[in-house]
């Protein structure tokens, strides 16, 4: 029977078939630990799904809290996060096998979540609650030391290399918003445009790309000029950015053009589109050896797998509704200050 | 078999959900410059698919039981038809939705103020963490507690006099039916939604937890609406309010009348009335309506209106003529 959604990819079965022989040899020859999962974060269904990452068959799933938007490492790499939004709760789960390590209550609607590049920091977006809000961390536990009122929808964070400022995106007031973390209070404010999204940090600081989910574009803003000095056209529904750890890419996701793009972040330009996509790519995590880039598809229900060395999806994975964050632990690294 | 069957209607229904949003609703949102509601929309919209198909099953399921084994012989169906526009505003979950995303923000913006005042948050799913915060467990927590709630909601329809003259609307149907249950006025509608999402958020209820409670609360109502004979038996009336027990509750002169007594005001479940004293086990026929819409001497022939727009305009002048 045909997939329902086929006409929206058209995934290659010899290379399916390769990914699968790659898997297989792999877990022969004991490459890959056997109990490492792909985490997937089902934020309409409570739930996270597990996945072999070399057969692509989901394993298992486990309950979360109510609506698990966005998950994080934490500095000693020791416990994933996953932030529960609507159950107020952050669970900490093993970020190999996602099985539960421990449960934090109280922790106002973790949209997203991030810790300082000097890990002094642990910093939540409430988006339902149009709020901040900014815990000391002392490598182990999190106080609170002040809750911030902002503008409509905080949703995407990310920080200065110095771990001094915070940056929020603030979705439907249109907004990027910078605090200061010493003294947590709001330091400036400045448009950006239409429902802007995810932020990454160019190297040396110098420019923060903000996905524009309401435009087709990625804005670049000079923030130390508090300026948009350029806007790279990419597709609808511009998103959020996975770094491809090849030292002058960057990929964004386009949740209306259903199409990644990759952005010269040198010369701030894009160099291509990724096509053939399922509707609504969103979060993307890289694989160690840099040749796969696993994306959530939040309006389709599935996550893709897009083999990098000729740009094609070559796998899709049933998962639950509205597939959002996705970790493995066996990942590239993630271009600092950018969230981990 | 059965998990396979739901996995081939959950997979059709996403597919469906998946071409709509991007196809038709997706576009126009980021035409309006509306996308900040992107995600909420796209989840929402698994519920509207929910809703109609609910009517397809619904139709399909109790139609043939009405024509088969009727508990009431009519000659003519012609008073139902205005119910069926009733249930298609209503089992869509337009006043829901609409309301629930309306009050949310002014709930939210509560919950931080308690927060930054330190002032604790309810939420009953999290009383017993890897108990009650399981789907099913939370799912049948909030179902029970809505249920205790909307008793004394129904009962207190019954008990205020102008409140009562909205309730009427839902109570003139002289055809009890399959689409009987979404025949409201659409002020009580409105004060219904606010009521049920309120509580929803101050008790915990996820956005789309509470659409699935609506859905499976309205096809249990069509149930119990139903013009056929369809014995529970003794104990699963006891579980839950069957068409018998519910039509004690429409019966003229034993259910309800007006604000001075009645029975059977369980929305779910009977356990409320068995528990207040307020349950009829009483299954004999008997017409259902108002005593006043019956001809002298029984009553005053008064009219509670044929159409939709007359059957809500009459109540606010009922209403008007109580409070002069």
């Amino acid at each position: 029977m045909t997939h329902p959604l086929s006409r929206f990819a058209n995934p290659s079965l010899r290379r399916r078939a390769q990914v699968l022989l790659l898997g297989a040899l792999m877990a022969c020859s004991g490459v890959a630990a056997a109990a490492t999962r792909v985490i997937v974060l089902d934020s309409a269904e409570a739930q996270l799904t597990l996945i072999d990452p070399t057969t692509h068959k989901v394993v298992d799933t486990q309950p979360t809290g109510k609506e698990p938007h966005h998950l994080m490492i934490t500095p000693d790499r020791s416990s994933l996060i996953v932030a529960n939004s609507v159950s107020n709760s952050l669970l900490f789960i093993d970020p190999r096998t996602g099985q539960l390590q421990r449960r934090m209550e109280g922790v106002d609607d973790p949209y997203q979540l991030g810790f300082s590049p000097d890990h002094r920091w642990f910093v939540t977006a409430a988006l339902r609650l149009n709020r901040v809000d900014v815990y000391r961390y002392d490598g182990h536990t999190m106080a609170l030391a002040k809750r911030i009122p902002i503008g409509k929808t905080p949703s995407h964070l990310n920080f200065s290399s110095d771990g001094k400022t915070v940056f929020v995106t603030l979705q439907d007031s249109g907004e990027l918003a910078a605090i200061d973390l010493a003294t947590q209070t709001i330091a400036w404010r400045m448009p950006v445009g239409n429902a802007p999204a995810g932020l990454w940090m160019t190297p040396g600081d110098k420019y923060l790309l903000v996905g524009m989910t309401g435009e087709d574009d990625v804005a670049v803003v000079d923030w130390h000029k508090r300026q948009v000095v350029k806007r790279i056209p990419t597709g609808r529904g511009a998103h959020n950015f996975r770094s491809l750890d090849d030292g002058r890419h960057v990929a964004a996701s386009n949740r209306v053009s259903n199409t990644i793009s990759i952005i010269d972040y040198v010369a701030l330009t894009k160099t291509r589109d990724i096509t053939g996509l399922l509707p609504g790519p969103d979060d993307m995590e890289l694989t160690a050896d840099k040749r796969y880039l696993w994306v959530t598809f939040r309006f389709a229900r599935h996550v893709g797998v897009i083999d990098m060395s000729n740009y094609t999806l070559v796998d899709t994975i049933r998962v639950g509704r509205s597939p959002h964050g996705i970790y493995f632990a066996d990942r590239a690294p993630v271009l600092g200050p950018n969230p981990d | 078999m059965i998990n396979e069957i739901i996995n081939h209607l959950e997979d059709g229904i996403a597919a469906l959900q998946t071409l709509l949003y991007v196809d038709a609703v997706q576009p126009l949102l980021f035409r309006l410059g509306l996308m900040g509601y992107d995600e909420d929309t796209y989840d929402a919209l698994y519920w509207v698919i929910v809703g109609v198909l609910q009517i397809v099953v619904m139709y399909a399921l109790l139609r043939p039981l009405e024509a088969l084994i009727p508990a009431e012989p009519w000659r003519d169906r012609r008073e139902t038809r205005v119910d069926v526009i009733y249930t298609w505003i209503a089992k869509l979950g337009v006043f829901n939705i609409a309301f629930f995303f309306l009050l949310q923000p002014v709930f939210d913006h509560l919950q931080s103020l308690m927060a930054i005042h330190n002032v604790p948050n309810i939420e009953l799913d999290a009383l017993w963490p890897g108990v009650t915060d399981q789907p099913l467990a939370s799912f049948l927590i909030y179902l029970v507690v809505l249920d205790f709630a909307g008793y004394w909601y129904h009962r207190w329809q019954h008990r205020f006099g102008v409140w009562w003259e909205l309730h009427a609307v839902h109570h003139s149907q002289r055809q009890m039916s399959l689409w009987s249950d979404d025949r409201n006025h659409v002020l009580d509608t409105v004060i219904q939604a606010a009521f049920f999402a309120g509580l929803s958020l101050f008790i915990g209820v996820e956005p789309g937890q509470y659409v699935m409670l609506t859905a499976v609360g309205n096809l249990l109502q069509s149930v119990q609406h139903v013009n056929a004979r369809l014995p529970f038996g003794p104990v699963l009336e006891r579980v839950l309010v069957s068409p018998a027990f519910h039509r004690r509750h429409h019966a003229i002169g034993y259910g309800h009348e007006g604000t001075r007594y009645g029975c059977n005001f369980g929305v779910l479940l009977p356990w409320w009335d068995m528990l207040f004293g307020t349950a009829s086990w009483n299954a004999t026929l008997e017409p259902t309506g108002i005593r006043d819409q019956l001809a002298p001497p029984a009553g005053g022939q008064r009219s509670y209106g044929e159409g939709w727009w007359s059957q809500q305009t009459y109540a606010i002048a009922r209403i008007v003529e109580r409070l002069r």
